[in-house]
């Protein structure tokens, strides 16, 4: 962790008539796991878009790479691996597992170009790095919300991004593959030092896998490792004072009595 | 059956339903999956209102159709990209317009103009060698330009903003789609006519969408059906006395039918699943 990678520069972004982020001031080191969390419309997935150029700032500035966001060429694009907030996959697009994970290299292989052995071997890897290896030939369409949520971590992998941003990956997968999903997301920070940024509505499943939490409401209440966020203080800014953290640290919502 | 391929006329109705079959069903992949299917019916009629100007004008028909074509397409995809509009309430009040304008430019004119109505219903059978040319021209460049841009294309039809957030220059390359979209009914519009060109697009490439379960399958068996319906429709045309259009479509939406009853997608369990009681 030595230089930031991110840097957000009292930036503030919106739609026509609605501002979605006001003045969001945040560095990001290189190698660092941030966890994103805030309730629904709280511009978790607006703060994503943005890093990715698609939402230029209101004002102030964004930087990645040293690069203003807006400015994004492609090239330094398909270093930024993006898992979207995502419904499924329509079961009937013809479309298969290992079709999907490549064009996760079409942005580096460029235009006029076609994917060369090398490019098959990268995709072919990133399906393995996700477990999804005997799938390749299975129609994307008809594997369940969790395995889809692998293949597109594999797509993503197979940018070989230096930033990994996922929104909400976890999100309609059952328990224990969540787990399954967290930990591959941590091996992949650990072995390939990877900096990301996971948008989830799950606090306490992300807990021990952060450095540190950034809790967004429009406005950004704090950036900083989890102990010092999870506080009521801090949560009932944002989720209300029915919120609740117990001693160990997990954050629960209405009356907690002790054991 | 082979020697009334020694007409000329024969041998470039067989060129222009090759090439036609061929760029149709390429391009018709594209529409199917990236949900653009009503963009051809709008422009279809765009192109025959800028045949009917040309006419009244004494212009360059294939010019004309080729700058009511890209307009179309163009003003349609802007719309879209601002948001303002919803992709079939743009194209529907496009292709009703220009239809009026068509009608207004055909009621400008004196008289009855055979060949303008050719270019209403098409006949492939008489496919002149400098209509040949333009087909061939226009057709190959269309071509190139979707193997050139082959991957990019198919990776913003299955989904354009995650095309754009992993570097794809998106944007430019829907521009590019939605022209080569138009480029492909200028071509086809002499031979199959505005009013089934269409189909020519669709029909090909939503029977392979039923069969096929990846992308590189469906681009496939879209061109097969493709050019088996064009070629094949063309010679009923010629054998039954029929117009070539009707027959080259009504075919395919033969074998449309047929791939939805042997679709594995829809295929439905023999035995009906026994419902809960509630
Ligand atoms: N395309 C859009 N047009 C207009 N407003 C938008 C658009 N996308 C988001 N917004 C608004 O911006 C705000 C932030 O939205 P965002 O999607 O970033 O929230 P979020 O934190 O990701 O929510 P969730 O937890 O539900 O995913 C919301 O008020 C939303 O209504
Ligand atoms: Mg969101």
């Amino acid at each position: 962790m030595s230089k930031p990678i991110i840097q957000f520069s009292k930036a503030s972004f919106g739609f026509p008539g609605r501002i979605a982020l006001e003045e969001i001031s945040l560095e990001i080191m290189e190698g660092e796991f941030i966890g994103i969390i805030g309730p629904n419309g709280s511009g978790k997935t607006t703060l994503l878009r943005a890093l990715l150029g698609l939402i230029p700032p209101v004002s102030g500035q964004v930087q990645i790479f040293d690069c203003a966001c807006e400015k994004l060429r492609c090239h330094h694009r398909a270093r930024i691996g993006y898992l979207p907030q995502k419904d499924r996959v329509d079961p009937d697009f013809p479309v298969t597992v290992f079709e999907a994970v490549l064009m996760g290299r079409f942005s580096s292989i460029g235009l006029l170009r076609r994917p060369s052995r090398r490019d098959n071997e990268i995709a072919r890897h990133a399906l393995d790095e996700v477990g999804m290896a005997d799938y390749a030939d299975r129609s994307l369409g008809h594997l369940s919300g969790g395995q889809q949520q692998r293949i597109f971590i594999a797509r993503a992998l197979a940018q070989q991004p230096q930033v990994l941003l996922l929104d909400e990956p976890t999100t309609g997968v059952d328990m224990p593959t969540q787990q399954t999903i967290l930990e591959l997301i941590k091996k992949l920070h650990d072995t390939l030092r990877l900096t990301i940024l996971l948008v989830t509505h799950d606090i306490n499943m992300i807990v021990p896998f952060v450095n540190r939490l950034a809790l967004l409401k429009t406005k950004l209440y704090a950036a900083a490792p989890p102990n010092e966020v999870l506080t009521k203080e801090i949560l009932s800014q944002v989720y209300g004072t029915q919120i609740m953290v117990t001693e160990k640290g997990f954050v629960i919502v209405g009356d907690y009595h002790h054991a | 059956m082979l020697e009334i391929m020694a007409y000329g006329f024969m041998q470039r109705a067989l060129l222009a339903s090759v090439l036609i079959g061929i760029l149709c069903s390429v391009i018709g992949v594209f529409v199917v999956l990236k949900g653009l299917s009503f963009i051809g019916a709008g422009t279809a009629h765009a192109a025959f209102a800028g045949v009917a100007l040309a006419f009244l004008l004494g212009l360059n028909p294939m010019g004309m159709a080729v700058l009511f074509g890209l307009m179309t397409v163009w003003i349609t995809g802007l719309l879209v990209e601002k948001g303002r509009m919803k992709l079939d309430v743009s194209i529907g009040i496009f292709y009703t317009s220009t239809m009026a304008m068509a009608i207004l430019f055909i009621g400008f004119m004196k008289g009855y103009n055979a060949e303008l109505y050719g270019y209403l219903f098409g006949s492939i059978l008489s496919v002149t060698p400098s209509d040949l040319t333009v087909i061939a021209g226009l057709g190959l460049a269309v071509l190139v330009a979707l193997f050139l841009f082959y991957k990019e294309l198919l990776f913003i039809a299955f989904d354009q903003e995650m095309a754009e957030a992993s570097g794809i220059p998106a944007r430019s390359l829907f521009f590019l789609l939605i022209s080569l979209i138009a480029l492909t009914i200028v071509v086809s519009l002499k031979a199959v006519g505005a009013v089934l060109v269409y189909a020519m697009i669709l029909i090909p490439a939503a029977t392979a969408y039923q069969l096929t379960r990846s992308m590189k399958g469906m681009m496939i068996v879209s061109i097969l059906f493709g050019v088996f319906s064009s070629v094949a429709g063309m010679f009923l045309s010629f054998i039954m006395d029929i117009p070539s259009g009707a027959a080259i479509v009504l075919l395919a939406t033969a074998l449309f039918f047929l791939s939805v009853l042997f679709s594995p997608k829809r295929r439905k369990p023999l035995w009906p699943v026994k419902a809960h009681k509630s």
